[in-house]
Parts: structure tokens; sequence; C-alpha cells
């Protein structure tokens, strides 16, 4: 049986004397992992947890099978790892940067020099890469980054905030490299991004994280497949009757402040029968907005559910 | 990857043994190093003693070049303990000059962009890193201290002939001995200080402070309380103490020891007690991890 791409066992890690992840349990199985959060969520740590920086204070953490901890060079002889930070060395031309890393990651002399060719080229860097790193814009490095993260041809692909500072165009290239990647081989991809579009667009499971717990853990494969249509409703004179008959229909329904209600609806149910209910039970409808359950509802959901309604990230 | 069909493919080719990966960071050192004009002219003026020195050997066990010079004092040819302590002296010192110019660049340049958690999430470890650059280091020195100073002696072996090696072979344990301990404090040290301060001028000025400033104060302590123990604090002072114990050689050209001496084992002990020290401050400045927001 294949290992679970991420395993989170009572993960707890300490830093200094804080408390900073909370007994994190979970399973991860889908090849690409997005990793959601606001900010001091704990997503960094996690990652770091994962690569062998930080020794967990209790429990455990596995990818691909092996503990973070315990087999730490094994772990990160499968890894890409494209920091969130600034990481390169300025002086050090673009091609020289990704070679030397290729070689540290264990590729031979030459093996390193084309795999660091063909990677610059790919994330479409080919022009400058005789151009010292410390020259780029900040873009650019974050290709270059990238580049470092898939040159050695890593297992695991961990891409922290991948596309901070990128324009529009450059953004949506990067989004379709790590698409490709994650279609052309059997790579496992953990991606966190404060961009909840960039991991709907790449990752097929989301773990979300909330002041070092975890909030929420959302396969979108079956969400995707699931299909299932909301409606958001703002409503004068809603009461307890309109939602019991909506319910009676077979729709799910939670209700906020303001008179706003999200409806859930089954296939069988169509949106002139909660026109007709409305109208029976003289609810007025003042706006109705129509859609498919996003990444964005499963977030902000799940900061609900934990008690963080502002949803910032 | 292939560049014609533009498409990501997984590496599955061969790898180098792990155990030889740390000595990428030195090649690619080294590589840069030479880059510079300054280093090659630094590297090469702290090799010209040596020629001298082996002019010297050349001269002293060679009557007809003697009497071309119409040189007739045999004795101030002699090639003999002292000589190669004097060779010793030059050599470290040349070293220290060396290793002021290159050790604070090494870790600096990979700290200042953040580069660490690039080599640190890859299957090498902080010790494998700090391998590296001290291989950087370790070779470089020794090229210009405990090598040419074998090669010297090699050549007065050669030339002298009659079995002048045989009473002077002991020699080579000093030589190697007291050159490792040298190589590994001024390493570490400005590792530790590379480590700690990004500028390279003022990394080199660190460098210079630590090994003179505490002198100086050692200096005051000894006269303010009637002491010799402020010596502990002059590192060149120590490893002079200890070439000279090596050499078995108390006095002549560096003049005669004082009876009250600071023990030989107390100067070991301060250079060692400053490669622990340096090794301590590497290990909390190179960290891998980011900052932990929130």
């Amino acid at each position: 049986m294949m290992n679970p791409t991420i395993e989170l066992n009572e993960l707890e890690v300490q830093l200094g004397g804080r408390t900073i992840l909370h007994g994190l349990t979970g399973v991860l199985k889908s090849r690409a992992i997005g990793l959601l959060g606001p900010n001091g969520a704990g997503k960094s740590t996690l990652i770091n947890t994962l690569l062998g920086f930080h020794s967990p204070s209790k429990g455990s953490a596995r990818v691909l099978g092996l503990d973070s901890h315990t087999d730490g060079k094994a772990l990160r002889s499968l890894v890409g790892y494209m920091p969130e930070n600034d990481a390169f060395i300025s002086k050090m031309s673009g091609v020289r940067f990704v070679r030397y890393m290729a070689e540290i990651s264990g590729l031979p002399r030459a093996q390193a020099m084309e795999r660091a060719h063909e990677a610059f080229v790919y994330v479409g860097l080919g022009e400058a890469r005789y151009r010292p790193v410390g020259t780029y814009s900040l873009g650019m490095k974050q290709l270059a980054k990238f580049a470092q993260a898939i040159a050695h041809g890593p297992k695991v692909l961990i891409l922290d905030e991948p596309t901070n500072g990128m324009d529009p165009p450059a953004r949506k290239r990067l989004v379709e490299l790590i698409r490709e990647i994650r279609e052309a081989s059997d790579i496992c991809l953990l991606l966190s991004s404060h961009l909840l579009r960039d991991v709907e667009e790449t990752c097929d499971e989301v773990l979300i994280l909330r002041n070092g717990q975890i909030a929420s853990i959302c396969n979108l494969v079956e969400e995707r497949r699931a299909n299932r249509k909301f409606l958001e409703l703002e409503t004068i004179g809603a009461e307890a009757t309109f939602i019991a008959t909506l319910e009676g229909l077979g729709c799910e329904c939670a209700v906020f402040t303001g008179g706003r209600i999200k409806v859930v609806m089954p296939d069988s149910v169509e949106i002139r029968e909660v026109f007709k209910v409305a109208a029976d039970k003289r609810v007025q409808i003042r706006r109705m907005n129509h859609r498919r359950d996003s990444l964005e509802d499963i977030f902000l959901s799940a900061m609900e559910q934990t008690g963080a309604a502002d949803g910032r990230i | 990857m292939a560049v014609y069909k533009r498409r990501y493919n997984s590496y599955t080719g061969s790898l180098t043994a792990p155990w030889s990966r740390f000595f990428v960071l030195t090649r690619y050192a080294f590589a840069d190093l030479f880059k510079s004009r300054f280093f090659v002219i630094l590297l090469i003026l702290s090799l010209v003693p040596t020629l001298f020195f082996a002019g010297y050997i050349f001269i002293a066990n060679n009557k007809t070049a003697q009497l071309l010079m119409q040189l007739r004092s045999v004795s101030l040819f002699s090639v003999e303990t002292p000589y190669f302590l004097v060779i010793m002296i030059a050599q470290t010192q040349a070293a220290f000059l060396l290793n002021c110019w290159v050790g604070p660049v090494l870790i600096a340049g990979d700290l200042t962009n953040g580069a660490l958690p690039l080599f640190l999430s890859r299957p090498f470890s902080k010790a494998d890193y700090v391998l590296g650059k001290l291989a950087v280091l370790g070779l470089l020195l020794s090229a210009v201290t405990w090598i040419p100073c074998l090669l010297l002696f090699s050549l007065q072996a050669g030339l002298a002939r009659n079995g002048w090696i045989w009473p002077h072979l002991w020699m080579i344990i000093p030589i190697v001995l007291c050159s490792a301990i040298w190589i590994l404090m001024l390493s570490l040290l400005s590792l530790a200080v590379s480590a700690w301060v990004k500028l390279r001028i003022v990394a080199t000025g660190v460098i210079f402070i630590i090994f003179f400033v505490p002198a100086g104060i050692g200096e005051m302590f000894n006269a303010i309380m009637g002491t010799y123990w402020g010596r502990l604090l002059n590192f060149s002072d120590m490893f002079r103490l200890i070439l000279i114990n090596g050499f078995r050689e108390p006095t002549g050209l560096l003049g005669p020891i004082g009876q009250k001496q600071i023990p030989v084992p107390a100067a070991w002990g301060v250079l060692i007690f400053v490669c622990l020290l340096s090794l301590v401050i590497l290990k909390a400045r190179l960290r891998a991890r980011e900052t932990v927001r929130g």
C-alpha cells in the first residue's frame, strides 16, 4: 500500500517556549496538497518541521512514510524546496547557482550543469541565465528559486508562497508550470500560499491551519466531483418556517446575521422552488448569488467554525 | 526536462557519494576566490618567502655557490632547528593575513541573501556545510604553512645528505601539529566571524580586533596585577609558545624565555577553547529556519 503524502500524528512544535503547532493530527493522501491559513497560523512552521528544521516537542510528522525528525536526511534527499523569503547567492550567475544546488543534492557535475540549463529554460529564464542572481527582478528571483527546487528532480516539491511578488502573467505561467509538473510526473506537491486561487488551481487537497491547529482538511477533488450548488441569499423577513420549508425540500441551510442565508441545493431542487417558498412565506429576497462551492467558501467556513469570522489571510 | 520538449522529467541518473558532497562547497569557493586578482597576488606573496628560504638552503649546501658569492663563514649558513622555526613563524603569519582576506566572505555570502535554507533543505547537514567551508581554509592555509615547510625540509634533507634527515626527522611532527592547531583556530574563528558579520571589511577588522585587543588587555592586566597570566589572551603569543616548545628551542632567534612562563598545556587550552567557542557561535548562527511570525 502506498504511504500517505503527509501524515501528522499529534504533532506539537514549540519555539522559544511558545507552542506554535498544537497536536496536529491528520492524513493527507493526495499528490498535490495546499496549505492555507492566516498569518501566524503555523504554515511555515509546519513546512520547516517537515523539512526537519524544527524538532517536534511531541508527536511526529511523516512525508511519504519518512519521519521528519528521525529520517531527516533521507527525507530531504527527496525534497525540492522553494522558500518564501529571498534565498540566493547574489554574485553567482543564475545557471551556476542552480547547478551548485543540484550538485549539493548529489548530481554529478555534468548532469548538474545540464539540468541547471534545462531548468532555467523550462521556467522561462533562459535568456537571463548568465546574469548574476542579485540583478534579477523579484519575479525572476522567484523563478530562479523554483528552478533550483526542481533541477535535481525531487519526489516532493515544497513551495512556500511561490507566486509572491510576481505580476499576473508571470504568476499564471508559474501556476501552469506547477500544474504541468504535477501532471507530467509522479511528484508530490506541498504548496503554501496566501492566494486561494493558486491553491485551487494546483492542488487536490487542502490543509487549513488556524492558530496552530487544523481548521479543516478538505479534498478538493471530491468537492469538485460533488459539484454542489449554492445559493447565497440576502433576505428580509425570513423566519424559522422559511428555513424549515427549504430543509423540507432537501436543502442544507446556514443562517448568518443580517438575513443572510447560505443554501446548499440538491440536484432535484430548482431555484424557482426557492422563489415559490419565499413567496408563500412572504420573504423578500433582496439579493441572490448562485454558484458552486469554491475554496474561498471552504476557507471562510473553516475560519468561522474555529471562531475567526474575519477571514483575513 | 529536455530543452526541446520543454517539459519536466524527474532525474533518474546516478548520484555522488553523500560523504563527498561537502567538497562541492570547497570547489565552488575556490573557483570564486581565484577570480579575484587580489587574492592571487596575496597567495603568491605568501609563498615568496618560501623561495628565499629554498634559495638559502641551496646556498648553505652548495660550496661552489658560497665561493662564488665570496662568503667564508660557514656558520652563517647553518640549516638547523631554529631555521625551520623561523620558516614556521614567517609562514604562519602569512597564513594569518591570507585567512583575514579569505575567511570573512565564506559564510557571509550565503547568509546575506538567506541561501542557507537551500543548503540545509537538501541531504546536507550543518556539519557538512561547516566542513566544506573549513576545507577551503584548511587547504589554502596548508599550502602556505606545513606543505612548503615540509618541502623545504625535504630539500634540505636531499641536499645535505650524509644522514642529516635522521637526527632531524622529529621536526616533521611539530611542523604538522603546530600548523594544524593554528590553521584550525584561524579557520574556525574566521568562519564564526563570517557567520556573525556580513560585511567583509568589518569582518576582517573584527578578526584583527580579536587578535590584538585582548592581547593589549592582557598586557594591561599583567602590568596592574603584577602577573603574567594575562598573556593567555594573546593568541599569537600562545601559538608561538607552542611552536617554540614543539621545536625544543628555549633560546636562540626568538630570545631567551623567562622563568615566569605560561605552561604549554595552558597555551594549548587557550587555542582549543577558541576553537570550541567558534564552533558554538557557528552552531548558533547557522540556522535553516526562517522567522516564525505571529
